[in-house]
């Protein structure tokens, strides 16, 4: 399929991707920021280090294959393991809370994603100049 | 995207809940009867929490599991000429710690702040995937 190839080249599928994998992400943030007061609670984040390197590693394979045979649909942000383990011990409970660094996490994670949606409307914007035939 | 709404929700549900104990442990600081007129101090109300939305315990999200009532001992002042008093002329006062409240309801409402700006950023994203379309 044509518009399938051309939406599955370039970089359209890593950024939707990570789009995926952020969105998901402030999802867990979200669930932290509820259960701030909740004992005994366990902070719930992906690994995102993890999720970019299997994006990479797959890039690179369709690097080397033949064109239009890798897809990414495959690589799901939500199979990644949750990672429970907080940034210290410093509550009784074990809960490690800490809202300044779930708001950090939580407007970096905004931006990044604003960031990915901002790169994915311009590369549709390239088809809508393509399909009319003219230059920007 | 649409989930980190009902999440933010549920923490303003809970921690609305929460707030509301509190005034009511400090509007009954004093009081030293119950709803029947017998002298019985107020007992100081506390909430708790879990994971997991009102109902739906594997959605995510929080609510409130229970209000627990505080078994420490009440406060005892010496007042004799009091209407409550007992024998020996103590009057018995709700376990209410006033600072203890203050420092709850603050942390109460900073965590409702952050519920709020968590929606407002979820808001904010999700209008900007709703500009993909235009």
């Amino acid at each position: 399929m044509f518009i399938d190839r051309m939406v599955n080249q370039g970089n359209i599928p890593l950024v939707e991707r990570m789009m995926k994998l952020t969105a998901k992400r402030h999802e867990l943030l979200a669930e932290n920021i509820a259960n701030l007061s909740t004992p005994g609670y366990q902070q719930k984040d992906l690994d995102v280090g993890a999720f970019q390197q299997m994006l990479r590693d797959r890039a690179a394979r369709r690097r080397a294959g033949s064109p239009g045979t890798t897809s990414f649909d495959d690589l799901d942000p939500a199979s990644l393991s949750v990672d429970g383990s907080g940034r210290g011990m410093l509550f009784h409970d074990r809960a490690n809370r800490s809202v300044e660094a779930l708001m950090g996490d939580m407007s970096g994670n905004a931006m990044k994603y604003n960031l990915f949606v901002e790169l994915l409307r311009k590369q549709y914007g390239s088809f809508d100049n393509v399909l009319r035939e003219r230059v920007s | 995207m649409m989930n980190s709404l009902d999440i933010g929700a549920s923490g303003l549900a809970a921690q609305r809940i929460r707030m509301d104990t509190l005034s009511n442990n400090l509007l009954n600081m004093s009081t030293t009867r119950n709803a029947r007129g017998e002298p019985e101090p107020y007992r100081r109300r506390f909430v708790i929490f879990a994971p997991g939305q009102e109902g739906h315990p594997e959605k995510p999200g929080v609510h409130v599991a229970k209000i627990g009532l505080d078994q420490t001992p009440f406060r005892q002042r010496f007042e004799p000429g009091h209407e409550d008093a007992d024998a020996q002329g103590y009057v018995r006062y709700p376990n209410v710690d006033m600072s203890v409240e203050f420092v709850n309801m603050l942390e109460a409402s900073r965590a409702y702040e952050a519920n709020i700006t968590m929606m407002e950023t979820s808001k904010q994203m999700l209008s900007s995937t709703l500009r993909l379309l235009a």
